[in-house]
């Protein structure tokens, strides 16, 4: 009933359209002249990509959809009941409505880049054949021609300056690692569509984009999810669990903290590429610049100058980043210095160290909280207890040096500060024995005066017995 | 009579200090009869000194003894609980952002704060038990007979009215726990058909905030506590006029013991200890201050108070059994058919009364004890 009903709806409403489009056809013609239909870019587009690679029938395994955008498609209704023209994709979305709806979701609808600026064609024809000849038809574009088509307007400085959009992203591109795959005939590399999404393209900065930052992991999990998973064949392992495993991960996906780093930070987002071995204390250093600067102090740093494998993530681990406990730090060097060498001497006296001062923090932490409950004042210990993490948290970048004399002050720093306070907080709390002594003297009393009325009843029953 | 020679001498006119000549002080000492803090009528056409030698010199059976000390403690714990309160209404600021600070401003700046604090919050667990067990006891020997309704009514709405006190109180540190108590006994106070609606409407609202805990401090401080001290008085009125109960067993009579002067110095010694109790515990086992309430964070351990924790095991627990409406609906008629009990069981005399009836609020008793188990299992596991 209901699938009649909206069949029928439907029909008249192509009706309709079609009665409009009839009668206004010399109108619109008129209009698109004005449109920016003309300088599509097909066949002046530069294409180096395109024409150097093999004219493979496109059979790729692409990546499963991106879970951010839902299909939109009706099976029961040769045209959706949602076609109309609109001001941008014209007659086109009478057909192709579920790609409007999308289309309109993405930033182009708004700046008036309509269908056939990617696809060509006539927008205002109202037979499928008319529509699909027109000036430059496309139709659906090659993988392989994607990015120069899409290059035709992000390159033009002119055109994206307005929207102080950078222009180089072409370029990039075709240095990066998904760019010279598909220039080799990876027809499966990624291009923007990938990416960017098809038709509801949306900009960066909105949340829903699949690039804005706590999308990009999903986004390059759809290719490089991993695990064996033969549509996702890019990469060995499993990066994306791993990243979400890790601190990095953790940090932005479930503390949505925006400062922590996604994909691109450390790989690059459009001249993407994975950092060589002697890079890696370079892209770590961007944000952990303090670290790093440690780091160069040490002997590791030769290590990796000299093709050594001692660089962050050999202790840090890459995509499953961890922060090493400070109970922990003899065991991850025990994977190169055994603990005899003198080398893990001083892992052994470092984590010593570490683990001194956060013990003697967590007990002046345990003594301030239960004098907290009581309550006492502990606003002063808790200040100097934040200046004893704050040691504590300075020791951690020293560590890199590897240097027990770089550590050593952060420490004892760290160490003498939560003992004072545990001397003081205990000494306060011991000083509360004055209660007992209060409770001791109110027994007292009430003995007393019990004893004072035990007697007096002693002498009221005497008195009324002798009466009696 | 056997009265002490003094007390025979009729005094003359003259005799009657300053104040006795202007202020009937005997009038204002019944007031200790009115609330049953002496078990004996004065005389308020005689001077004080007479009418009180009068009193305390009649002979008082063993048996009356015992069973009006537990109102009489729960007085003298009422009136604690009012001192102490006042004391701490002093320091307290009853809106959502003023109220935690000002009472860890009490327990830690305020001289002896903390001792009227803890003294408060000991005192008012022991007040419930108190009233709690008078109830108990009330039913157990069958106290609510003919004659006796009123006193066995008001006692079980002492009661009720003690719980709403309490955890009028709980909501007043608006730190977490108080916090998040008061949410549970709301919802389960909520789920009560006819009580549940009353309730909200009255306090104006289901949510947590400012203006509720000025609501709640309200009734707290004036409310509640007025409503009770007219149940006390109903209280020791009704047993005033019914007098007190006969033994259990009929063929015993009464013996006549010492006069009432040597069983007040039994009570005095009795509520001396009471206070001594309340006084070690409140310095040796404080109630440790929890964080400052965040709505936004339920500690994982948020329980309805005691008192409601078996009626939450029976909203909340085996659920399909019966519609959430039907179980209110038994609470209801459980407290509606306790508060209405003497009507309920007709069998006549106030001693060993009907055994079904007894059998049948033992079973209750018993149940409720392992549902209060449950509730707080309940709690924990979510």
């Amino acid at each position: 009933m209901t699938a009649w009903r909206t069949m029928g709806r439907s029909a008249f409403a192509t009706a309709i359209v079609a009665a409009l489009a009839w009668t206004h056809g010399a109108h619109a013609q008129d209009s698109t002249k004005t449109a920016p239909a003309p300088d599509a870019p097909a066949p002046a587009a530069p294409s180096p990509a395109a024409t150097s690679a093999t004219p493979v029938a496109e059979k790729v395994v692409l990546p499963p959809p991106s879970p951010l955008h839902e299909r939109a498609s009706h099976p029961l209704a040769a045209v959706p009941t949602d076609s109309k023209p609109t001001k941008t994709t014209r007659m086109c979305g009478v057909c192709h409505s579920d790609i409007r709806v999308k289309f309109d979701k993405g930033i182009h609808k708004s700046e008036e880049i309509g269908c056939i600026s990617c696809h060509g064609g006539n927008p205002d024809a109202i037979t499928i054949a008319e529509a699909h000849r027109g000036s430059g038809y496309r139709g659906r574009p090659r993988r392989a021609d994607i990015p120069a088509l899409c290059g035709s307007c992000h390159s033009d400085v002119a055109r994206m300056r307005p929207y102080q959009l950078p222009s180089d992203q072409f370029a990039l591109y075709r240095t990066s690692a998904h760019g010279l795959a598909l220039a080799r005939g990876t027809m499966n590399a990624a291009v923007c569509t990938d990416c960017h999404g098809v038709h509801e393209i949306r900009p960066a900065d909105d949340p829903l984009s699949m690039v804005a930052r706590h999308n990009v992991p999903t986004t390059c999990g759809r290719c490089h999810g991993g695990n064996g998973d033969p549509a996702r064949p890019a990469t060995p392992g499993s990066p994306l669990a791993d990243y979400k495993a890790g601190i990095h991960g953790h940090a932005l996906l479930v503390g949505n903290n925006n400062a922590a780093p996604e994909c691109a930070n450390c790989h690059g987002s459009h001249a993407t590429a994975q950092p060589g071995a002697r890079d890696v204390d370079k892209v770590c250093g961007q944000c952990h610049g303090k670290v790093r600067s440690f780091f160069m102090s040490s002997p590791h740093r030769g290590a990796v100058r000299r093709g050594g494998h001692s660089d962050c993530a050999v202790c840090h681990g890459n995509h499953k980043t961890t922060r090493i406990a400070a109970t922990a730090f003899e065991k991850t060097c025990d994977s190169c210095h055994k603990p005899g060498t003198p080398e893990g001497a001083v892992a052994g006296r470092i984590q010593t160290m570490l683990a001194d001062a956060s013990a003697q923090i967590d007990r002046a932490r345990e003594r301030v909280s239960r004098a907290e409950k009581i309550p006492l004042y502990v606003e002063d210990y808790q200040a100097r207890l934040e200046d004893a993490r704050t040691a504590l948290m300075e020791a951690a970048p020293a560590t890199h040096t590897v240097d027990t004399t770089a550590v050593e002050p952060h420490t004892r720093r760290a160490r003498s500060i939560a003992a004072e306070v545990s001397r003081e907080v205990d000494e306060k709390l011991k000083g509360r024995w004055w209660r007992y002594v209060g409770l001791g003297l109110f027994w007292f009393y009430l003995i007393l005066t019990a004893a004072i009325l035990l007697r007096w009843r002693r002498r009221a029953i005497a008195r009324s017995t002798s009466v009696r | 009579m056997s009265d002490a020679p003094r007390d025979t001498q009729t005094p003359p006119p003259d005799s009657r200090s300053w104040l006795e000549r202007r202020v009937n002080l005997t009038e204002i000492a019944s007031l200790l009869t009115v609330f049953g803090l002496l078990p004996a009528e004065l005389d308020t056409r005689k001077p004080l000194r007479e009418a009180l030698g009068e009193a305390l010199s009649q002979p008082m059976s063993y048996y009356e003894r015992w069973p009006r000390l537990l109102g009489l403690l729960a007085f003298v714990l009422f009136l604690l609980l009012g001192a102490t309160g006042i004391l701490l209404a002093f320091y307290y600021q009853p809106t959502a952002d003023a109220a935690y600070p000002s009472v860890v401003a009490i327990a830690r700046d305020v001289s002896f704060g903390s001792l009227v604090h803890q003294v408060h919050a000991w005192a008012s667990i022991l007040f419930l038990f108190l009233l709690a067990f008078r109830v108990i006891r009330f039913f157990s020997i069958g106290l609510y007979g003919r004659g006796r309704e009123i006193i066995w009514m008001v006692g079980v709405l002492a009661f009720v009215v003690a719980t709403f006190t309490d955890l009028t109180g709980r909501l007043l540190p608006w730190d977490a726990r108080g916090y998040w108590t008061t949410i549970r006994a709301r919802e389960v106070i909520d789920a009560l058909p006819l009580i549940g609606p009353i309730v909200t409407f009255l306090v104006g609202g289901k949510g947590l905030d400012s203006l509720i805990l000025t609501r709640f401090y309200v009734l707290h401080i004036g409310g509640f506590p007025f409503v009770l001290l007219i149940l006390f008085y109903l209280h020791f009125a009704s047993i005033r006029r019914v007098g007190v109960p006969l033994p259990l067993d009929a063929a015993q009579k009464p013996r006549v013991g010492r006069a009432l002067r040597i069983a007040g110095i039994d009570m005095i010694l009795l509520v001396l200890l009471m206070l001594g109790v309340l006084l070690t515990f409140a310095i040796i086992v404080p109630i440790p201050f929890d964080v400052q309430a965040d709505p936004f964070a339920t500690p994982p351990n948020a329980h309805a108070p005691w008192y409601l924790l078996a009626p939450h095991a029976v909203l909340e627990a085996v659920p399909g059994l019966l519609p959430r409406f039907v179980r209110g609906l038994l609470l209801d008629g459980l407290l509606a058919g306790f508060l209405f009990l003497p009507f309920l069981d007709r069998s006549p005399g106030t001693g060993a009364r009907n055994r079904a009836f007894l059998a049948a609020g033992l079973a209750l008793l018993v149940i409720w004890v392992l549902l209060t188990w449950q509730g707080w299992f309940l709690e924990v596991s979510r």
